[in-house]
């Protein structure tokens, strides 16, 4: 399964790891060579990015005592990663994220494929839905806070409102968006109401579900840290809370850098399963050339 | 002149329609007044004593003092992380060598969330205002450059090669071809942007800072004062609720072109 992912993958820098037999044709081969050399520079520009960042430390065009170099974060990243502190802050951290989505998914896409499928229940709830999406969910730590504490608990309801209303609003569009051809002739034919639903609607809107989705995933891991480094909830950003109050600057860097390897690999993750799951849809399939 | 019928049976139907899309909002309002009204609960306080509070706090008591920092904030933040986003998309959507080679640079920047950089930012900047603006231009700069990016990307290839045919000067290649042509990009980018720095700015006046109206809700919260504090809160999602909306008059007027260049197509088609 894993080597399959693999190999479907489009990154070049994936593709250009990847054994395999050697590209036959005369335009595959420049293909592969061009990906190559796209490989090369994007080494050479992180490279680059790290030495100017080293430079410009060392020589003291920032002061050293407010910016970490990368020497620096490197070695503080050893003790963090040993310490269970981490480990557990981490998981926290996972575990409100992904509690989050997954619930705010449970209800945003029934709740929208059910009014985007309803012209009265678009209209109705229409106004209330653009109005609430567009509260920033930051804006109700304060309550959350007074209501729960500094708990996980807190952070989740944080999470749960910021990531539903993205995925319930992308939801009624991916209902709206079914083809009108395809639904007058599912009615023609009295297709069973379930088999319309995981049939027509469900595989019209995964596009827009799946977006909306991406966009809630972004959103959420902001808030759980937001809600961390704020509301004093266990996590990474109580941790990051502990090392600023301890003027650990390099251990500060070091958690910036993990937090942007854990976005990273939690894009990667949903683009990948997004791939996988509507792999059938146009929007993903590779052009043949 | 058949097409034009459904139009006028719509005009018709507009105002039961509007009545439609408001009823929930003010039955909502209605049974919160309703069922709060009395309401002994600290947490939970009449609606009727929040409009109070609200009024005696945001009209225009604190406006000044935190209204309107806020919103500069936010304002320099969003338009410098605007200019940025659309000045180096350009940049690395047109050469492309460079944007392919800078693209896991970027993508990692992209991935820090802004809260994160927070504590740092503080450490860096202390709790001045330019720290704010700092971290709201961070945030909201990526998915102004993302999607420009793309949108020059997006360039007709023939439109492309007919340029190159005719020698186009490389400023006009920029501004009449690859800027129109990434421009919905780019406006999509920037409403991504603006609810990030909406976000931002509240973070960051929760977390430090001296005014602002994030400083003032969570001072209230600290202090109890729950009425305050939701008269915050609802201010809030007014802010956000009319700043989506300016945004999308902005949408409408600056793509203009694009929703009438692509109605005609349809039309002819």
């Amino acid at each position: 399964m894993m080597t399959s992912t693999l190999k479907e993958s489009r990154s070049p820098l994936v593709r250009a790891l990847m054994p395999g037999r050697p590209p036959a044709t005369h335009r595959e081969r420049r293909r592969s060579k061009r990906q190559a050399r796209t490989v090369a520079s994007q080494l050479v520009a992180c490279l680059a990015a790290v030495l100017l960042w080293q430079i410009a430390c060392s020589t003291g065009v920032v002061s050293s005592t407010s910016i970490a170099s990368p020497v620096e974060v490197v070695r503080a990243l050893g003790p963090l990663l040993r310490a269970s502190s981490f480990w557990a802050a981490l998981s926290d951290t996972l575990q409100t994220w992904a509690l989050g989505l997954g619930l705010s998914i449970l209800v945003g896409i029934p709740l929208g494929l059910l009014l985007g499928a309803s012209f009265l229940g678009y209209r109705l709830t229409r106004f209330t839905i653009e109005f609430c999406r567009s509260i920033p969910a930051v804006a109700l730590l304060p309550l959350a806070l007074l209501l729960y504490g500094a708990t996980p608990r807190m952070a989740l309801v944080l999470v749960v409102f910021g990531s539903v209303w993205p995925i319930l609003v992308q939801s009624v569009y991916g209902a709206r968006s079914v083809d009108r051809v395809a639904r007058d002739m599912a009615a023609s034919y009295r297709i069973r109401r379930l088999d319309r639903v995981f049939r027509l609607l469900v595989p019209s809107a995964g596009p827009l579900m799946a977006t909306g989705i991406r966009i809630a995933a972004t959103m959420s891991l902001l808030l759980v840290i937001g809600a961390e480094v704020i509301g004093g909830a266990p996590g990474i950003g109580l941790e990051f809370q502990n090392y600023s109050q301890a003027g650990d600057i390099p251990a500060m860097f070091a958690l910036v850098v993990v937090s942007a390897v854990l976005g990273l690999a939690l894009n990667l993750g949903l683009q990948a399963t997004e791939r996988r799951v509507l792999s059938w849809h146009a929007v993903h399939r590779v052009p043949s050339q | 002149m058949a097409r034009r019928a459904p139009r006028t049976q719509s005009v018709v139907r507009i105002p039961g329609l509007l009545l439609l899309e408001i009823a929930l909002p003010i039955t909502i309002v209605a049974v919160w007044w309703v069922a709060s009204k009395g309401s002994q609960s600290l947490y939970f306080p009449p609606l009727s004593d929040i409009v109070d509070s609200f009024q005696r706090l945001w009209l225009f008591d604190h406006v000044r003092s935190d209204v309107i920092p806020s919103l500069r904030n936010l304002g320099l933040g969003y338009l410098a992380a605007c200019a940025l986003g659309i000045g180096l998309g350009l940049l690395l959507g047109a050469v492309h060598w460079l944007g392919d080679a800078l693209s896991p640079v970027v993508e990692f920047l992209r991935a820090i969330p802004g809260v994160a950089l927070l504590p740092l930012a503080i450490v860096l900047l202390g709790i001045e205002p330019s720290m704010r603006v700092a971290i709201i231009c961070y945030g909201a700069t990526w998915p102004v450059l993302l999607n420009t990016i793309d949108g020059v990307r997006s360039v007709d290839p023939v439109v492309r090669d007919v340029a190159a045919c005719y020698r186009l000067p490389r400023r006009d290649r920029m501004l009449r071809i690859a800027l129109p042509a990434a421009g919905p990009y780019i406006v999509a980018g920037m409403k991504t942007a603006l609810s990030l720095g909406i976000t931002l700015i509240v973070v960051s006046e929760l977390m430090a800072s001296t005014d602002g109206i994030g400083y003032v809700t969570l001072q209230a919260q600290r202090s109890f004062a729950a009425t305050d504090m939701w008269a915050g809160i609802l201010l809030l999602g007014i802010l956000g609720y009319v700043l989506n909306l300016a945004f999308q008059g902005f949408e409408n007027l600056a793509l203009r072109w694009h929703h009438r260049m692509h109605q005609s197509i349809k039309g002819e088609g």
